[in-house]
């Protein structure tokens, strides 16, 4: 069934060369397989910095690297992205295929992509930007091409390390606080142990787990729900919210496999039970603070505390 | 868990046939960012700009520290504001440059006709001469002799190759710049290591080890000689500055030529380089002892050049006469009259196009240090200079580091220290007022201090941004921060080392 136009499902993955970030890959294409999906591969390379070559302009070293016959750093790990999908069998025979170059930032060899189409009008885009940093790049990419899913690896390099930081907050928190689409945050990816969805039984959460629930079902992900209340508060209550939240997916034919109503610490209680899952996934607080430097969301929380990987839906 | 997921599997499935494989709903995207944030993203990036400006405010606002003139004070302000800037980089560091001059003319009250020519040195000119010559020496495509040279002589064994491109990358930087030589030699590393394995993980710490010689090499030759480095020009025009009076035969030793640089520093260099190599085997220990299927494919690939064209005997032959001018000549007309002369040459004979050499260059390089320069210069001139350096060696007293050698290790730490953090130009730039004016406050010689400055400037191992050479290999795309941090401090030591050492034992012997 051929869909066009801003309806098809449009998945970002962020590939920084990384394990986690092909590992990221593997579970967009499981994603993309169920839905009529493109899938966009990007690489973020920081704009050289000029004034640190020493009064050379980099295009001096960059044409030389190109006259030698080199490739840029990013495009293996985007061939080998493309390589991986081709091996999944998402990218078989009769694609075409458009390069796109753009100027940047003064770079003279800015942006570049490759776009893939098969007949179906499915696109797979390997896409190698420059931007001031790799935030910056992540961000505007997602704010000047809509899409609906951003899978990011919280690999070492763009998540050096737990610690918390005021004046540099890691990547992942970072483009997790400013993405203006639903951002998987990949940490250990493990496929095929299915979505673990959190519900309080408000309507907005309600809204998050039946469009997840849709997605997990077409490429055949388990699904299951949680719903933690605090202490003082009886499980009936977080059994009334998951019914309804059951209740609710199933209306849309699709099977929610457990439900899990907890009592206790919800960032602790979701991250304990999310660790047998591929991902967690949490809806975003409807009323967030303007200011992300505040930000006690729990969906934030867990993002930042989880042991596995993390769907924050907005 | 497994059965769990099996039954569930074929029940989505079913479910999933029943629907069909249509689009999602909507509701997926289409969310604006919040304002809030983005403004919020906007005042935390330029958060040090916000910063200098308050901490210049506060220095302004400050009473007046005794000895210090008030002109002085404004021109340490600006140097405060000015190195806070370079290191943070809110802004681009042109518009620094910028600031600088428009700060002279209305904080300082100076003639704009003046501090306009104050932008203008010899110094200066070799700068952009050599940027010139620079360009036009890479676009001459020479790299790949130099490569064949370099496998023809040293083998195939890992460490013999790395020791071949340390030594000749060192030599090369030391007459032609480390900018030059990294942007020459990067292929050449790149081409190696993907020549081994097209996985870059299977290469990593040989392609650490490889791209590493290169920077370091580099690097540690750019004090070698003059034209090795802006610094070195910026060194050599602020001694001349201060303390040459054409009257005077007593400081006509201040008028540091070619061949006096050499002598006092190409020694320091040629000392450091079989450290490069040790110090990067043994702190990465790569796994490849000899990368011979690598070599073999890249001297195939190097071996269909042909012979030397003219172009490139000219290009040779012009770079040796420019070398000689600046031996023979720089005394007389300076080294940035023959550094323009030789840029202009090369265009002339039609080696290269002005269009290459005007992309090729950047140009707010060479106006920022035209700014820095001349902010340097007001340091002398106010007074600010000597301020700094009689309050800076106050505090070396109690240490007991305030003479002889705890002083030069003190000046060889604070240079080093800031050249990490700021391109070794900026730093010389910075520092060299006022580590001269402490030279004269100690009762040292300033051209012992100035050497150690100069040369310190160099011993930026730790960044990515502290030398040029670290920079462009790190666009490579191979290398990590981390990998500069874990063998820079080790070169940095054996550096700061042997420096001291030359300072000791070698220098007086010249003086």
């Amino acid at each position: 069934m051929e869909v066009s136009g801003d309806k098809r499902f449009r998945i970002l993955s962020c590939i920084d060369g990384s394990d986690e970030s092909y590992r990221g890959l593997h579970y967009a294409a499981r994603l993309g397989s169920g839905v009529d999906a493109d899938i966009i591969l990007l690489y973020v390379r920081a704009v050289d910095q000029d004034m640190r070559s020493g009064g050379l302009q980099p295009r001096v070293f960059r044409e030389n690297l190109l006259d030698w016959g080199l490739d840029l750093p990013g495009i293996n790990y985007l061939k080998k992205g493309r390589e991986a999908l081709a091996e999944l069998g998402i990218m078989s025979d009769h694609w075409t295929e458009r390069a796109v170059h753009v100027d940047r930032q003064g770079d003279p060899l800015g942006d570049n992509s490759i776009e893939y189409t098969n007949r179906a009008g499915k696109k797979i885009v390997l896409k190698l930007i420059v931007a001031p940093d790799i935030v910056e790049g992540i961000l505007k990419e997602c704010e000047s091409n809509e899409y609906d899913l951003l899978i990011l690896g919280a690999s070492e390099r763009w998540r050096p390390g737990r610690r918390k930081s005021f004046w540099d907050p890691a990547v992942a928190e970072k483009v997790v606080a400013r993405a203006p689409c639903s951002v998987i945050v990949a940490r250990e990816l493990k496929e095929n142990y299915g979505h673990m969805i959190c519900t309080n039984g408000s309507e907005h959460a309600i809204d998050v787990a039946r469009k997840d629930a849709i997605l997990a079902s077409r490429c055949q992900c388990p699904i299951s729900l949680i719903c933690v209340v605090p202490e003082g508060e009886s499980e009936a209550t977080a059994m009334d919210a998951l019914v309804r939240t059951r209740q609710a997916i199933e209306a849309d034919d699709v099977v929610v496999e457990e439900v899990l109503p907890r009592i206790g610490d919800p960032v602790e209680e979701i991250v304990k039970a999310g660790a047998h899952y591929s991902v967690i996934v949490i809806a975003r607080s409807e009323k967030r603070p303007k200011w992300w430097l505040l930000e006690t969301d729990i969906a934030y929380q867990v993002m930042e505390h989880a042991h596995n990987s993390v769907m924050i839906v907005r | 868990m497994e059965h769990r997921i099996d039954r569930s599997l074929a029940r989505t499935a079913r479910a999933a046939l029943i629907r069909g494989q249509g689009t999602l709903g909507l509701g997926w995207r289409r969310f604006n960012a919040s304002p809030y944030r983005t403004l919020l993203a906007y005042l935390l990036a330029k958060k040090w700009l916000f910063f200098a400006v308050l901490v210049g405010i506060a220095m302004l606002d400050l009473p007046l520290p005794e000895g210090l003139t008030e002109a002085g004070r404004i021109v340490l302000t600006m140097s405060v504001v000015a190195t806070i800037l370079f290191v943070t980089e809110p802004i681009p560091l042109p518009a620094v440059a910028l600031l600088i001059v428009v700060g002279q003319v209305l904080l300082l009250g100076l003639d704009s006709s003046e501090v306009a020519r104050s932008l203008m040195s010899d110094s200066v000119l070799f700068i952009m001469g050599s940027l010139m010559i620079a360009v036009a020496v890479v676009k001459q495509k020479l790299d790949k002799r130099l490569a064949f040279l370099i496998i023809r002589f040293t083998g195939t064994r890992t460490s013999n190759v790395c020791m071949g491109i340390a030594l000749v990358s060192g030599v090369l930087a030391s007459f032609i710049g480390e900018h030059t030589v990294a942007a020459m030699m990067l292929p050449v590393g790149v081409t190696l290591i993907s020549l081994t394995s097209d996985d870059p993980a299977r290469v990593r710490r040989l392609a650490i080890v490889v791209l590493l010689s290169i920077s370091y090499g580099a690097s540690i030759a750019g004090i070698g000689t003059p034209s090795g480095g802006a610094r070195n020009a910026i060194m050599i025009g602020y001694w001349r500055e201060f303390f040459f009076d054409p009257g005077n035969p007593e400081t006509y030793r201040y008028a540091v030529d070619y061949l006096k640089w050499m002598a006092f520093a190409y020694p320091v260099f040629l000392i450091q380089i079989p450290f490069v190599t040790s110090i990067l085997f043994w702190t990465f220990r790569p796994k490849q002892k000899s990368i011979a299927r690598a070599v073999v494919r890249l001297r195939a690939q190097l071996a269909d050049q042909g012979p030397m064209k003219p172009a490139d005997w000219a290009t040779i032959g012009l770079f040796v006469l420019i070398l000689l001018g600046w031996i023979l000549l720089s005394d007389g007309i300076g080294l940035g009259t023959v550094a323009v002369l030789g840029a202009a040459a090369f265009l002339v004979i039609g080696l290269v196009r002005w269009e290459e050499l005007n992309n090729g260059v950047n140009w707010g390089v060479v106006l920022l240090y035209a700014a820095v320069i001349s902010l340097g210069v007001e340091m002398k001139v106010t007074g600010a200079a000597l301020w700094v350096a009689q309050s800076f060696l106050s505090l070396l007293q109690p240490l007991g580091v305030d003479s002889g050698f705890g002083l030069w290790a003190a000046v060889s730490v604070l240079t080093s220290a800031v050249t990490n953090t700021m391109s070794n130009g900026a730093a010389v730039a910075v520092l060299g007022p006022i580590t001269l004016n402490l030279a004269v406050v100690a009762g040292e010689e300033p051209l012992v201090i100035g050497f150690i400055t100069a040369i310190s400037s160099a011993f930026a191992y730790l960044t990515v941004v502290g030398t040029p050479a670290c920079t462009i290999v790190y666009a490579s795309g191979y290398l990590r921060t981390t990998d500069f941090l874990k063998a820079g401090w080790k070169m940095m030591v054996v550096s700061t080392i042997i420096t001291l050492l030359a300072a000791w034992l070698y220098w007086p012997l010249l003086l």
